[in-house]
């Protein structure tokens, strides 16, 4: 078939005149305007300040600038706040103000990690459960989902941190094999209903394959719940971390503010707060900043707004 | 006269009704039921009926988008039914689709160049260097400039979106394409615009649409070939002319009776059907059109129709036993 | 009850209306400077494609503007009551608004699905404005409901005012939003693309009853559609819009007859009809509905126009009487 342009109406090609520029542009693609959205929001960019205030000391830690004598001891038992040491010290002598830095770092390595990895595998199987429902895999999935999600996230871990005993990783395995699930559950309910749009099925009349069509045209689409269920696990993953921590189930090495606040109980005991107050604070801010940024994304990635 | 194009033989799509617990059958939908009828290289059939008669499914059937139940389906001499996972994807570059409704015709997420690039890498079409050419003389050819390449599909107008779907049905050369409800979702002005691009792209490329729609003016307009349907069944097929000017199922005539006429002349001096349409799962026994029609006769509620060619030079096959000469109409 | 008995003066008088949106780009001047009168008795059909300001000038009379993106940013909408007196909706309170609707003008709406709640029977809905707007009894306001069921056409009333919307079908449904509409004898009510959505079967049998209602209760009423079929079948006079602004008012006769406007004139070329042979290609309207947020200066109809003089692209043309019609254009097409 040789495509040449047949005999138009002379009219049509004014079919796409671009109109002159509207007063106040909105941005051409979807994430543009988005963005745009996202920046007109206050609280929103409150909250992206203190997340990336929050990540740049994590950076810091990470490569080596700062927070670097957190285990040092011998300091002097419960020293109160001095230019020394700007939040005083540990039962042990340890350097408050350190700790609570090299904290951060470990805070979004948890956090990082889990949201990554649960938000991956929930996108996989919400998107395989969704295309094929009611089928056999559909029912292979949701029942592996039942099972995760009837049993107590604790105990469930515990058995994990049991199993792997010794392995750094036993904690991030317990929360990403238990954070998946919603994760999986949003984007199968979205799926659903865009595999019965027009588009997808042009996809199949074409003759695309259906992992193909999943991965190419209906995955995409569930960004944006995606993107707000990562900030959600990030979130949790931290809170759980505190509770792990307390339970000493949390991380072998290195020091968290859960382990911080676990440690501060006996502390408390005896009226010395500071450990107490520093580690909560710098979570209390973080989960707040995060949870800004996370609703102020949420209403910037709306679809119901975001197209036509 | 040549050899038909599509031709459908007794096709029909039946969906099972599930209700209770353990998703027993408890009923059959017969959305289409015992179709036929066939399409001349190069022209256009339209399939006309209201809402719930069956004409999406039927178009969906052909193209093995639903699987048919029962029945055949031969594009070109080649029965389509039947063919495997592989056979069926190449088959697929003859038959193509273009949707109802501009805004979820098209991946929300992709640019156009990529949307129209993916029939031709999908099917190997050209050699991977002119492929980009072959997507910027698509957009020529649909009425589109170039620079609609990189934007996405929510900067265009539903008529531009419907071009695009029109252009990335056009990529991969089909030989058929079924145009369900196509413009059904446009404003006036842009519906003959559109309509004249396809009544183009027909003279130019030869290719043969399937059009369906429950616009009877629209469907005049580009048909050459009429099939009316009715829950589920064709009632009434003939040439655009015949049906127009000389309907013979009383289900057509109440159809051409009620599209509201832009003269103000013509007002409200005529047939009004009474009642609604059945529900396709459970239809009336005898003719499905017996409940509303208002020449139904005592044999209409016990027996079906058959279906008679009532036409002398040309073909004109109608399902109603007021045409039946072995009927009695008493 | 509400019917005025004075049938010359207008009951609704809608003058230099606009309504502005603020959208993403900015602020959008959806409707610009309409000006119409529907007098009891009358139907008035508004007609134009999508983008037109149809709707939001309905919208904007029953004072259901989405709050806060749109609101009426100049001119008066006055509805007659009983009496010589009228009130100007356009600044009324939300709470008086809420006592005249229903009671005194109503509306109906292209998607009886949403439209209806579908939690509550049909029966209960009705029950509930009856109720409040013309202080009956439960019983006497579910007679009543059962009456206008009757009257909207719809087979055993008194069984489905028990049944809840989804049991019905779309033709029924929007036969109930009539009912509940007119339950309480409004003296105008609006009809937003009341059949669209439906079969064109059904579409025939429900104008049907809005015509034969409006006969029977001496309503004003306001049609809004993009069908210019249903215009001519059903009402008496015609505006027809295009981007915000009024370009043609005439009776219908007139306006199909001699359509002055182009625009008009290019609407009723290239609306496919069943005709007695069919046209090689329809007639069309080159080019696109230009962007509200970016209209060009002039007439906005002018880009399209194969008349546009550079006059048509500097000023943009008022309504002019031409005979029968008003037409806002430079250039009107002659009569002949």
């Amino acid at each position: 078939m040789s495509i040449r342009p047949p005999d138009m109406n002379p009219g049509a090609d004014a079919a796409l005149e671009p109109a002159a520029p509207p007063r106040r542009t909105p941005a051409k693609s979807l994430w543009g305007r988005a963005l745009q959205r996202f920046a007109g929001d206050r609280a929103a960019m409150a909250g992206l300040f203190i997340v990336a205030v929050f990540f740049v000391i994590a950076v810091g830690v990470w490569l080596g600038w700062w927070g670097t004598q957190w285990s040092q001891t011998g300091a002097g038992q419960w020293l109160g706040p001095s230019t020394e040491h700007w939040f005083g010290t540990t039962i042990l002598g340890q350097d408050i103000f350190q700790r609570a830095i090299f904290s951060t770092r470990t805070a979004f390595e948890i956090g990082l990690v889990v949201a990554l990895a649960s938000t991956v595998l929930g996108a996989l199987f919400g998107a395989l459960s969704g295309y094929f429902a009611q089928t056999f895999i559909d029912g292979v999935i949701l029942w592996i989902k039942g099972v995760l999600d009837s049993i107590p996230f604790y105990l469930f871990v515990a058995a994990v941190a049991f199993a792997l005993k010794g392995n750094p990783w036993a904690m991030h395995i317990a929360m990403i094999a238990t954070f998946w699930t919603t994760t999986a559950r949003l984007v199968r309910g979205e799926v659903i209903k865009l595999k019965n749009l027009e588009f997808v099925e042009a996809a199949r009349a074409l003759g695309l394959h259906p992992l193909v069509i999943i991965v190419r045209h209906i995955v995409p689409n569930t960004f944006h719940i995606l993107l707000v269920q990562a900030t959600i696990v990030f979130v949790a993953a931290i809170k759980s971390e505190v509770i792990l921590s307390f339970l000493g189930l949390g991380i072998a090495d290195g020091v968290s503010w859960g382990l911080m606040i676990a440690e501060s109980t006996t502390e408390v005991m005896a009226g010395h707060y500071m450990n107490f107050i520093v580690a909560s604070s710098f979570l209390f801010v973080l989960v707040m900043g995060f949870n800004l940024f996370s609703d102020g994304l949420q209403d910037a990635l709306d679809p119901k707004r975001a197209s036509r | 006269m040549s050899r038909p194009l599509l031709e459908v033989r007794s096709l029909s799509k039946h969906f099972p009704v599930r209700a209770g617990l353990f998703s027993r059958t408890r009923a059959v939908l017969r959305a289409v039921d015992q179709v036929s009828f066939s399409l001349q290289p190069g022209q256009t059939f339209g399939l006309v009926g209201e809402s719930g008669c069956g004409k999406s499914t039927l178009g969906r059937a052909i193209l093995r988008l639903h699987e048919p139940t029962s029945g055949s389906v031969r594009l070109d001499g080649r029965e389509l039914t039947t063919l495997d996972s592989r056979q069926l994807k190449a088959a697929r570059k003859d038959m193509q689709i273009i949707f109802q409704d501009p805004y979820a015709a098209l991946s929300p997420r992709r640019t156009v160049a990529r949307i129209l690039r993916e029939p031709l890498d999908l099917h190997r079409i050209g050699a991977p260097a002119s492929r980009d050419r072959r997507v910027a003389e698509l957009l020529d050819v649909v009425g589109l400039s170039i620079d609609a390449r990189h934007r996405y599909p929510h900067e265009f107008s539903g008529g531009q979106r419907q071009r695009i779907g029109i252009a990335r049905a056009l990529a991969v050369e089909p030989r058929l394409i079924v145009a369900d409800e196509a413009v059904s979702a446009l404003d006036v002005s842009v519906q003959s615009q559109v309509l004249n691009l396809m009544a183009d792209l027909q003279r130019e490329f030869g290719v043969a649409f399937l059009f369906i729609a429950h616009d009877l003016a629209v469907v005049q307009h580009v048909s050459h070939h009429v099939g009316v349907m009715y829950l589920g069944q064709l009632v009434e097929t003939s040439s655009v002319e015949r049906i127009y000017s000389m309907p013979a199922h009383p289900y057509t005539r109440a159809l051409l009776d009620a599209v509201p006429a832009p003269d103000p002349g013509r007002r409200a001096d005529r047939l009004v059907l009474e009642g609604e349409v059945p529900s396709p799962i459970d239809p009336p026994d005898g003719c499905a059109f017996h409940t509303r029609c208002p020449r139904a006769m005592p044999v209409c509620r016990r027996l079906e129709p058959r279906t008679i060619d009532i036409g002398t030079n040309e073909q004109h096959l109608v399902r109603c036993h007021l045409h039946d000469p072995g009927v009695e109409s008493a | 009850m509400s019917i005025v008995q004075n049938n010359d003066s207008p009951l609704l008088s809608v003058e230099n209306l606009s309504v502005d949106f603020s959208t993403e780009a900015g602020c959008v001047r959806a409707v610009d400077d309409v000006s119409f009168q529907v007098r009891p008795g009358q139907t008035l059909g508004i007609v134009g494609e999508s983008g037109c300001g149809k709707s939001v000038t309905s919208l904007a009379i029953m004072g259901l503007l989405p709050h806060p993106a749109g609101r009426i940013a100049a001119g008066a909408v006055r509805l007659r009551l009983d009496g010589p007196d009228s009130v100007d909706l356009a600044g009324l309170p939300e709470r008086r608004m809420r006592r005249l609707r229903g009671a005194e003008l109503s509306m109906i709406f292209q998607e009886p699905m949403t439209a209806l709640n579908p939690v509550f029977t049909v029966g209960s809905q009705m029950v509930d404005i009856l109720a409040r707007h013309e202080r009956l009894s439960r019983r006497q306001a579910r007679d009543r409901a059962i009456e206008m069921l009757a009257r909207v056409g719809i087979p055993l009333p008194q069984k489905r005012i028990d049944e809840y919307p989804h049991e019905l079908s779309g033709g029924m449904r929007q036969r109930v939003m009539i009912a509940m509409a007119l339950s309480c004898r409004p003296g105008l009510l609006i009809a937003d693309e009341p059949t669209t959505a439906l079969d064109v079967t059904t579409q025939a049998q429900v104008l049907e009853q809005i015509v034969e209602l409006q006969r029977e209760m001496g309503m004003a009423v306001i049609l809004i559609t993009h069908d210019l079929g249903v215009i001519a079948e059903t009402c008496d006079e015609a505006l027809v819009m295009y981007c915000g602004r009024v370009v043609e008012q005439a009776p219908v006769d007139a306006l199909f007859r001699a359509p002055r406007h182009r625009y008009t004139q290019g609407l009723i070329e290239a609306i496919p009809r069943i005709r007695r042979r069919r046209l090689e290609r329809l007639p069309v309207i080159p080019g696109m509905v230009p962007d509200l947020s970016a209209l060009p200066p002039g007439c906005r109809f002018s880009a399209r126009c194969g008349h546009a003089s550079d006059r048509c692209r500097a000023e943009q043309p008022a309504l002019e009487s031409h005979g029968a019609s008003r037409v806002a254009c430079f250039h009107p097409a002659d009569p002949t």
